[in-house]
């Protein structure tokens, strides 16, 4: 029973008070109203959604744009694993290029086999392929000549009548005579011409239209052998790539030949018997050992894909937000004491506050480019690349950028908040620290601070929100490698692949945006105490 | 010399041409080792007073002084008691104790810390709840161990601001005998704010009355020669204790009549509004009223 509580408790203190209803209905407590609860918490929200993946699914296929039409949520769904599967195959290349001796012979034979068995498989996708295209083609000729035949003798038909009709005119303009009514006549009869003229022509294009339509239409049978091939070829791609990791490509591979050639060198150098000859050699061994040290610590040149650059946007937006906090809460604290203070701010705060991050980055960029002159040099950049984790992100000026810009926009709500916490501090408790005669540092650290603690959490949960949603059109505008720069590539590229793409940029920004709440819930909830305003 | 005294103490506020006095011309000696009761109706001006005796706020005319010094600050010597508690929400029980005897014997080891500590949780009967935060904590317990903080500190003046005031009438009873229990273990000198006569009476050895505000002063003491320890199922048949009773109600009751006599002339024409009562339409979130489903059925 104990155990049901601190469940409870936990679940409570995780901001994840929608499952409350199903622990409690699994201890039998009270089922007709936990029944009803899941009904309000669970279904509810669940139908929802399934209306809204409904909707989104009948609704996006309709409407045509340049890049395909908007992907429905299968074909998004399939660009998400596509893109975590590119992930995956980069990652088995990169290891693919270190792996060495018994390691690298037993994946070897694993990708030649699979490549074995794969070649037939696609020689005959492809095979089959060319059959189905070859059918389609045919069938779509059989239905579409009938109806381009047709076509062509309207228009025939249609040049005929219009040169008729027109010779027609001329003779009636050449035989015109004086009277108005005539002439009038006349220009009647030639504006009912170019009416029809017009009226034909439209007529002809709708069916041309019709016949393109027929030639659009998609046959499901040709797009999935078509898939199948394409999968079948993709993976061989791979395979192929891999085997050349394994291979020639080989980091093991290409440090034995260094060796080799050095000690053939060195052989050479023993006995070379001219001064000449011996510092040509001597040169040539000091140039193979500078080649070796350099193969030594290469890598595979792994593009960046979708996790890593969602890492790396997380990384930026914890650089960002611990900048904010360390500008904003000392600010904040110090304006909640001193009204002096709060009053000589306050013009900045209300002044910068609403600054869009658009406006933000392009001045921050240029003014951390003028501290670091020279990338590949710089003892700032040098800085954050020691710092684990952050540092096998590779820090650029870019990124530097982004996380300053996060910092100057999510900064306002920690430091407002922070300022009302400290300034709104119970004069009960300020009493008790005046009767003790306690300190300016304790009154701070053991009064002030942990009484503004819980609006402190507050407004970080707030500014983290808004990091996360200004990061990513920083990293769009500043080409910083993350989710916003992947964004901006696939917008560029243009393919209904990369369109579907966006959308997964949708969702994974959506849940990592949630997730970050949630955990600033967990740590506002706490150092929350009784009484202390708590936000759900 | 009196141990702890206000010598023609005045405090008003408000601008100079718009002047309202709160206390006028207070006198009070406290002798050592004594408990004094100052009894007054709300609003008379009760907790101006110990604010004053406390140091956390300055007269305008005269003087308090302990030992024959003026008080210019608030200082641990004089411990006082908040009618609201006063207790820090983020600390346990322990925690807002050592917080007190920390700053006061800064010279303690960690373990006489703990044992100081420990012993003044168990002289308010809380040792089960030593870990448990004021939001856990009742009424009753919190003011007890806002008492258990107060005496830690070992000051030389005990104030008390109205301390059982916000209690029920059961817990009050208890915590008045409690009170003066631990009063009778060692005696400090006590002052303490109050507006119940029986209370007075059960717990003081003198007790002054404070005349109705503005310009409020101390009257003429009552002495209470009641034996000690007082059994308050006596009330109701001593004589001794029904007669002090009597005098201090009706001294309480006429400062009452006069104060309103004196008001008369002054009445002010009140504006026909009607206060706006912002609960009536503030709305009650889901998730609140779930909570409360949650208690009510528990």
């Amino acid at each position: 029973m104990a155990f049901k509580y601190k469940l409870l408790k936990a679940i409570d203190v995780a901001g994840l008070q929608v499952f409350d209803p199903v622990v409690r209905l699994c201890y039998g407590e009270e089922p007709k109203l936990q029944l009803r609860r899941i009904g309000l918490f669970i279904v509810i929200p669940l139908l929802t959604l399934a209306a809204f993946v409904a909707l989104w699914a009948y609704v996006g296929p309709r409407h045509k744009t340049k890049a395909g039409e908007v992907p429905s949520p299968a074909v998004v769904l399939q660009a998400g694993q596509d893109t975590w599967r590119f992930d995956a195959w980069e990652d088995t290349k990169a290891a693919d290029y270190k792996r060495a001796g018994q390691d690298r012979e037993q994946a070897l034979a694993a990708v030649n086999a699979r490549i074995e068995e794969l070649e037939p498989q696609a020689e005959q996708a492809a095979a089959q392929l060319a059959e189905v295209e070859d059918a389609y083609r045919t069938q779509l000729m059989e239905q579409v000549k009938p109806l381009y035949d047709e076509y062509r003798q309207m228009r025939v038909d249609f040049r005929d009548e219009s040169q008729r009709r027109e010779a027609e005119l001329e003779d009636r303009a050449a035989h015109l005579s004086g009277s108005v009514a005539e002439r009038e006549a006349f220009l009647d009869a030639l504006r009912e011409h170019r009416q029809w003229e017009e009226g034909e022509k439209a007529e002809l294009a709708a069916f041309k239209d019709q016949i393109g339509e027929i030639e659009d239409a998609k046959a499901p049978e040709l797009e999935a052998a078509r898939a199948q091939s394409n999968d079948l070829g993709q993976e061989l791609q791979y395979l192929r790539k891999r085997r050349d990791q394994l291979t020639s490509d080989n980091l093991s591979l290409k440090l034995a030949d260094a060796e080799q050639r050095l000690e053939q060198r060195e052989q050479a150098f023993l006995q070379a018997s001219s001064g000449e000859e011996a510092l040509s050699l001597a040169n040539q061994i000091l140039a193979e050992e500078a080649a070796m040290e350099r193969i030594e610590t290469s890598t595979y040149a792994k593009p960046w894909t979708l996790p890593d650059q969602i890492m790396r946007s997380i990384l930026c937006v914890f650089t960002g937000f611990v900048l904010a906090s360390i500008i904003a809460i000392p600010i904040g604290i110090l304006c909640g004491l001193n009204r002096v203070f709060m009053a000589a701010m306050t013009p900045l705060i209300s002044l910068f506050k609403p600054v869009s991050p658009i406006v933000w980055l392009p001045i921050v960029f240029i003014i951390v480019g003028g501290f670091i002159p020279e990338p590949s040099d710089s003892a700032l950049l040098d800085f954050f690349n020691a710092i684990p984790v952050l540092g096998a992100y590779d820090v650029n000026p870019a990124f530097l950028s982004s996380a300053i810009t996060v910092a100057l926009c999510s900064l306002w709500p920690t430091l407002v908040n922070t300022a009302l916490g400290v300034a709104a501090i119970d004069k009960d408790h300020i009493n008790v620290a005046r009767v003790l005669r306690l300190g300016f540092w304790s009154r701070l650290v053991k009064i002030v601070v942990p009484s503004a603690l819980p609006l402190i959490f507050a407004g970080l949960r707030i500014s983290l929100g808004v990091g996360w949603m200004v990061l990513i059109a920083a990293e769009l505008l500043s080409s910083s490698e993350g989710i916003g720069k992947f964004v901006w590539d696939m917008f560029n590229n243009g393919s209904s692949q990369t369109f579907a793409q966006m959308f997964v940029v949708v969702f994974v920004v959506g849940l990592i945006g949630l997730l970050l709440d949630r955990i600033m819930i967990v740590f506002q909830r706490l150092v929350s105490f009784d009484g202390a305003p708590t936000a759900l | 010399m009196a141990f702890l005294e206000l010598d023609h103490v005045s405090l008003g506020f408000g601008p100079p041409n718009d002047r309202t006095e709160v206390l006028k011309d207070v006198n009070l000696q406290v002798q050592e080792n004594e408990f004094v009761a100052i009894i007054g109706f709300s609003g008379s001006g009760k907790s101006t007073l110990v604010s004053l005796l406390a140091g956390l706020q300055q007269p305008e005319k005269g003087c308090v002084r302990m030992h024959g010094q003026p008080v210019t600050e608030p200082g641990p010597e004089r411990g006082i008691m908040f009618q609201n508690y006063s207790l820090l929400p983020w600390l346990s029980v322990h925690g807002n104790i050592e917080l007190a005897v920390k700053q006061v014997f800064p010279r303690y080891s960690r373990a006489e810390r703990k044992a100081h500590v420990e012993r003044y949780i168990e002289m308010v009967n809380l040792t089960p709840a030593a870990d448990k935060k004021p939001s856990e904590l009742s009424g009753g317990m919190r003011q007890r161990v806002s008492l258990a903080r107060t005496l830690a500190m070992q000051p030389e003046v005990i104030l008390l601001d109205e301390p059982l005031s916000a209690l029920d009438a059961l817990t009050r009873a208890n915590l008045q005998d409690e009170i003066v229990r631990i009063w009778g273990e060692d005696r400090r000198t006590v002052v303490m704010i109050t507006n119940d006569v029986d209370e007075a009476l059960l717990m003081a050895d003198r007790v002054v009355p404070l005349t109705m505000g503005p310009e409020a002063t101390l009257a003429d003491a009552f002495t209470i020669d009641l034996p000690r320890p007082r059994d308050r199922t006596l009330s109701n048949s001593d004589p001794d204790f029904k007669h002090l009773r009597n005098r201090i109600t009706q001294y309480l009751i006429g400062l009452n009549e006069e104060a309103k006599a004196l008001r008369v002339d002054e009445r002010k024409e009140m504006p026909d509004v009607r206060p706006v009562d912002f609960y009536a339409t503030r709305r009650t979130s889901f998730w609140e009223r779930l909570r409360n489903n949650d208690t009510d059925a528990a």
